[in-house]
């Protein structure tokens, strides 16, 4: 009797600690060899650890909306197949949609809610779900879902913490996108600028050696580049400094 | 609180999402000016062209009024300003009273005050590290931004990066002409006085610089001139 109350700190303050390092995982969405696809199978992972429930997974829409990405703790292809089940019907697609939570403690009990879902559910063995969104403002990104076997599924309390990660995660991966879109912006911009620079420059450089106009100019260094399949910024950028042959563009 | 502020914003500027490129843009600008109580915003996306910041290459993506598009251009020109600065530094650049700034930056001071601007705060474009330009609104009479307006610009700031990106990110770049370049026939005057005085890009830009510093006109008006063949380099002479 006295082992117990120890026995419990011990396992609580474990389960604390998962639960922070929990989060400080979910928050690093910063560094250069960020994964998504592993960063949502450690979501589902955890949930499992933490949580009364069988398995977790993770239905993500990417920022080009026609891509997405699923994760699962197991079972994938099954959670996959009752995704696809749902068609527009289920609590996914439910959660996803309204961007609230959908829960259903069983699923035996209402099958008329969501007849395709609830019959593949049901084979695969699992009575209850609970459907998360991956929500920010009015951006919902995705779903996390987490399904039980036996009726139930995770207490209120769980559930309130599975939102949290959601939220924290959904936070997390919209920054890792934003950050990403900014590099890529960046690296285009620069390339963007230099080579109208450069053409430009090519267009005078051609203007004054054929005595053309600027329109002239710039459609002989186009045509030049495509009867040489050469690319427009490279043939601009060799003209510009002097290093191509201009009798042969001019010719 | 916050929220209220950025909903508030966003609900302003939501009336004009179905518009097309560098429209957006144009929006932020024109609600910097109605709600920041500014004369006029400007943006300007820039990259570095070399390693100490120097020299960069532009597009001016909007400027609300004649004012700003000369401020936005000035500011690069002589290199130096708040709009240089909030790039080459990351953060916010606030010049409550242009007058004060004199010994900061000579050149950019004195000329901005000849257009009439009295005040200047420029915000860089900027997300993780990647910096693509800046905001910078002005304002013809002294005064600071209040802290409300201050925390709008900011916001205002971070959808005009959004913008930027959403703009160019994944798209065609090379369709860069929603973004004006100014000095368009700068570079076209470049290579033609490379080949009229058989000299590098570098030195071409130098004597152009040079010519327009003794004759005291800027260097877009000798630009033109030369691209219109109005003015000839000639080599070991001064120009015809």
């Amino acid at each position: 009797m006295t082992d117990r109350p120890d026995t419990a700190n011990i396992t609580h303050r474990g389960r604390e600690n998962r639960i922070s390092r929990t989060f400080v995982t979910l928050a690093d969405t910063l560094s250069p060899d960020f994964d998504i696809a592993e960063y949502l199978n450690g979501l589902t992972m955890r949930c499992i650890d933490l949580f009364d429930v069988s398995v977790a997974g993770v239905l993500l829409l990417g920022p080009d909306k026609d891509q997405a990405a699923v994760a699962a703790s197991a079972h994938r292809a099954e959670l996959l197949e009752m995704f696809e089940a749902e068609s527009g019907n289920g609590p996914c697609c439910d959660c996803f949609r309204t961007g609230t939570a959908v829960q259903c403690a069983d699923l035996q009990v209402q099958p008329q809610r969501w007849p395709a879902f609830s019959t593949a559910a049901h084979g695969y063995g699992f009575s209850a779900v609970q459907a998360l969104p991956m929500r920010r403002c009015d951006q919902t990104v995705g779903v996390l879902s987490l399904f039980s076997r036996e009726p139930g599924g995770a207490t209120r309390e769980q559930v309130n913490l599975a939102q949290a990660f959601a939220d924290v995660a959904t936070i997390g991966i919209l920054q890792h996108r934003m950050i990403e879109a900014g590099d890529r912006t960046n690296e285009q911009l620069q390339t963007a600028l230099t080579s109208r620079v450069l053409i430009e420059q090519a267009k005078g450089v051609l203007a004054e050696r054929g005595s053309l106009s600027m329109r002239d100019a710039f459609d002989r260094l186009r045509r030049y580049a495509r009867s040489h399949n050469r690319r427009l910024t490279d043939l601009a950028a060799a003209v510009a400094d002097g290093t191509m042959d201009l009798d042969k563009i001019l010719g | 609180m916050g929220n209220d502020r950025r909903n508030r914003l966003r609900a302003l500027l939501a009336r004009h999402d179905q518009e097309g490129p560098g429209s957006r843009l144009r929006h932020i600008c024109a609600l910097c000016v109605k709600e920041l109580e500014v004369t006029g915003a400007g943006t300007t996306v820039l990259s570095r062209v070399d390693d100490d910041g120097t020299q960069h290459h532009r597009g001016l993506v909007h400027a609300s009024n004649a004012v700003s598009t000369q401020l936005e251009d000035l500011q690069l020109v002589v290199g130096e300003g708040p709009c240089v600065q909030a790039f080459a530094t990351g953060g916010p650049i606030l010049v409550p009273d242009l007058a004060a700034t004199y010994l900061r930056w000579p050149a950019f001071a004195s000329a901005a005050a000849e257009l009439g601007v009295a005040a200047v705060f420029s915000f860089p474009l900027q997300v993780g590290v990647a910096r693509l330009g800046s905001l910078d609104l002005y304002r013809d009479r002294p005064g600071p931004l209040t802290p409300a307006r201050l925390a709008d610009a900011l916001i205002l700031a971070d959808w005009a990066t959004a913008a930027v990106i959403e703009q160019v990110d994944g798209h065609n770049t090379s369709d860069i002409s929603w973004m004006a370049d100014p000095h368009v026939e700068i570079h076209q005057a470049v290579g033609m006085v490379k080949i009229q005085l058989g000299v590098t890009t570098e030195v071409a830009l130098l004597r152009l610089r040079g010519h327009a510093f003794t004759a005291g006109v800027p260097i877009t008006q000798v630009a033109k001139q030369v691209v219109t063949r109005t003015l000839r380099f000639v080599p070991d002479n001064e120009p015809t």
